[in-house]
């Protein structure tokens, strides 16, 4: 044969290990697949071809004047200056949810203009904005 | 006045180090390791001139100095002192001066340990090339004494959440624990370097890489204890990008630790260990690089500046590929294999080993993709926790499995039928006591839930076993107690992540509600005027199974800059804690919004944390005597 025996013990772990690093690759990367959150702009959600099932992110401005109240449920209007969202909340909004300024919410589609979302992500400080909605906002400026 | 004492202090340092660094290639070159009078001169000045520069930067705090940029930018006058001083590591630049500080005082301890010349020389030439890195970084794009003129009359004020007494010392734990292992990777690349390489070595790396490893896990926690009480979500964990970052170089030098033992105990593995110490501190630099460079949003990004960044990624870089040259050129001896056999110490410690990286390797793809995916697409993702738990559980479980029997092992024989006579103890003892628990407090039952119980139990029994065993306790303790710490973290995670509740809801003065088994009554509201904010506390009474606690939450208006906190109000009975934050809407004025949260374990999640950094600390002075 080509190959000495020791070689061939080598060959033999070195196959297995790099089987097994690959399995646990393709394990991990399968799983971060099925549990990424997906970020959209307002803009990005009317371009889409279809409605996504799972989980995602909206971010943008809170539409001044929007916010509507009814029992416990919020709705209110995410705008990136181009496209307007609907976002229904059931729950309790942050401290620095204030109309005019940034917000994400997470939760899912059900239309393209409506979007029900289960969390009102927190901000750290008042200044802060999301460099998504940030960097979203920026090319909806330029582009006017 | 005092920004240029700083000013100068900083580039004497530069220049020493500069001499320093030439010194110590001469010495190489000929071979002399002898004369170490000048280098350990150039090596104390070094250090002490960088304690002056951060003296004088403190200085410039607590005087509010807003001539100084960074005083100005995150300072004002009516803050409480303390927050004056934390301030001076509240920010980018003065976080690097700590950074290097750290870095200098290493050397400056290391230069008066008992090792030999030569390893000694090389260690501090490593070391002073990180400084010389650092340095220039600092002095280019981040100098701590740049001016600004006109002088402003009032500073910008630090961001409220930062004005925490806990906060003040989070980040030089933090920076001890990841600093700190840049002397273990210095000392690595020296014993490649010098083919030094072996149990001598690692019998010094032990105390280098345990120190800093401790200081690491008590900053962890103080991190995680200050996102519990500050942020007033109920939460101690997010998988934050940032708090991975910290988690990360605690992964790699927790195999390590333990790989190192069988360095010293077998001589072996020496390639292994040599690349997990240079990796360690990698891994440092990797979670520097994510919370500075501001590719990451939170509350640690101070850096706005994109050539930060750029700097920090190149020099990661640099770092990363010259260190592997040297460990490919120079790998370390072969090691002897004996007779290998599957119940051996040094096996399971290779699978303990194998475990931390997978970990290890989880955490980095969870955090680094989403960047990367941003960089190379423009589309910006999340990753949640549920990818952390769903694939970290099935793992944590065979990890404890290992974790329970290792330590129970032989480093020279194969001792199967004691592990198996083992196996038949501890098995029955764990499952008795975890479905007691369960069926006492749980309605319904969850099999993450019975196995995380039930494995976490089987270690806390197998440490008490070995605890009890122990012919000379002092050999073990260090390693039993932060075993036994762990044991009982994973424990109280558990309960406390299936038994938490919480209460939503919006309330004024006077209103009771009654949700789930609990009354919460809303009694009073009251303000109160403080130095640099005003304060609305509310008074709630909660009663639960006949228990009453009381509870003060409330929101605070800062003035500089003008923002509002809740500030969370916790009463714990170490058992259970109950949680109560306030928030302020601005669609209903009459009302308050309140979060009320049940959280049990809290108080042994914390003591755990005690715990596993306690071994450590307790492993390093016993290292430190016999040295």
């Amino acid at each position: 044969m080509f190959f000495s025996k020791s070689t061939k013990k080598r060959l033999k772990i070195f196959s297995l290990i790099a089987i097994a690093v690959s399995i646990i690759f393709f394990f991990i990367y399968n799983n971060l697949q099925k549990n990424v959150v997906y970020f959209y702009a307002p803009q990005e959600i009317k371009n889409l071809t279809d409605i996504p099932s799972n989980k995602i992110r909206i971010g943008g401005l809170v539409k001044e004047g929007s916010i509507k109240k009814n029992n416990n449920t919020y709705v209110f209007i995410i705008t990136d200056l181009k496209n307007e969202i609907f976002v229904e909340y059931n729950g309790l909004l942050p401290n620095l949810f204030i109309e005019g300024k940034s917000a994400v919410a997470e939760g899912v589609l059900k239309d393209k203009k409506y979007f029900i979302a289960s969390t009102i992500l927190a901000k750290h400080d008042e200044n802060y904005m999301p460099p998504e909605v940030a960097n979203s906002l920026k090319k909806n400026k330029l582009n006017r | 006045m005092a920004g240029y004492i700083g000013n100068l202090a900083l580039f004497f340092s530069l220049i020493f180090n500069v001499f320093l660094i030439f010194s110590l290639i001469k010495g190489i070159r000929n071979n002399n390791f002898k004369n170490s009078k000048t280098i350990n001169f150039f090596n104390n000045s070094i250090f002490f001139l960088l304690l002056i520069a951060f003296l004088t930067l403190v200085y410039c705090f607590i005087v509010s100095d807003f001539s100084n940029v960074a005083v100005y930018q995150n300072s004002h006058t009516t803050k409480p002192l303390i927050y004056k001083i934390s301030g001076a590591w509240g920010n980018h630049e003065g976080s690097m001066v700590l950074f290097i500080l750290i870095l200098s005082l290493f050397s400056f301890v290391f230069a008066r340990a008992k090792v030999s010349e030569k390893l000694k020389f090389y260690t501090v030439f490593f070391q002073a090339i990180l400084i010389l890195i650092f340095l220039i970084f600092l002095i280019l794009t981040s100098n701590p004494f740049d001016q600004i003129d006109p002088k402003p009359l009032q500073g910008l004020g630090l961001n409220p959440i930062l004005q925490d007494p806990l906060l003040a010392i989070h980040p030089p734990f933090l920076y001890f624990g990841y600093v700190g292992f840049s002397l273990v990777f210095s000392f690595a690349l020296a014993g490649l370097v010098t083919n030094n390489f072996d149990k001598s070595w690692s019998k010094i790396a032990n105390f280098w890489i345990i120190l800093p490893w401790s200081l690491l896990t008590i900053g962890i926690g103080l991190g995680s204890f200050w996102a519990y009480y500050e942020l007033g979500w109920g939460g101690y964990w997010f998988w934050d990008p940032v708090e991975n970052a910290s988690l990360m170089p605690w992964l790699a030098a927790t195999a390590l630790i333990h790989s190192n033992i069988v360095t010293f105990k077998k001589d072996k593995l020496h390639s292994w260990t040599a690349l997990l110490s240079l990796f360690t501190f990698i891994m440092s630099l990797l979670g520097t690089f994510l919370v500075r460079s501001g590719v990451l949003n939170s509350v640690h990004a101070f850096a706005n500046d994109p050539y930060r960044g750029v700097y920090i990624l190149s020099t990661i870089l640099f770092i990363t590929f010259f260190s592997l040259v040297i460990f490919i050129i120079k790998s370390p001896k072969r090691s002897l294999y004996g007779q290998y056999f599957f119940f051996q110490k040094d096996n399971f410690i290779l699978i303990n080993n194998c475990f931390l990286i997978f970990f290890l390797s989880v955490v980095l793809v969870g955090t680094v993709y989403p960047i990367i995916l941003d960089a190379i697409t423009g589309k910006s993702i999340s990753v949640g926790p549920i990818y952390y738990h769903t694939i970290l559980a099935p793992f944590l479980f065979v990890f404890l499995f290992f974790m329970s029997h290792g330590p129970l092992l032989s480093w020279n024989k194969e001792d199967k039928f004691l592990q198996i006579k083992n196996l038949k103890i501890f098995f029955p003892i764990s499952i008795v006591i975890s479905s007691v628990i369960i069926f006492w407090f749980f309605d319904y039952k969850d099999i993450i839930l019975i196995l995380g119980l039930l494995f976490s139990v089987y270690l806390i029994v197998s440490v008490i076993f070995d605890w009890i065993s122990q012919k000379k306790l002092s050999l073990n303790f260090g390693r039993l107690v932060s075993h036994l710490g762990f044991g009982t973290l994973i424990f109280a995670i558990f309960i406390n992540a299936y038994l938490s509740k919480e209460i939503n809801a919006a309330m004024k003065v006077g209103d009771e509600i009654k949700i789930q088994e609990f009354i919460i009554k809303f009694k009073s509201i009251n303000k109160i005027k403080k130095e640099n904010y005003e304060e609305v506390f509310g008074n709630f009474l909660v009663t639960h199974k006949q228990k009453q606690v009381e509870l003060t939450p409330s929101i605070r208006k800062y003035d500089q800059p003008v923002q509002f906190t809740s500030e969370t109000s916790i009463k714990t009975n170490f058992i259970v804690d109950y949680y109560f934050a306030i928030n302020l809407s601005e669609f209903e004025k009459d009302k308050i919004m309140v979060r009320f949260y049940y959280k049990p374990l809290m108080f042994w999640i914390w003591l755990s944390i005690l715990l596993i950094a306690c071994g450590g600390f307790y492993q390093t002075f016993r290292l430190r005597n016999e040295q």
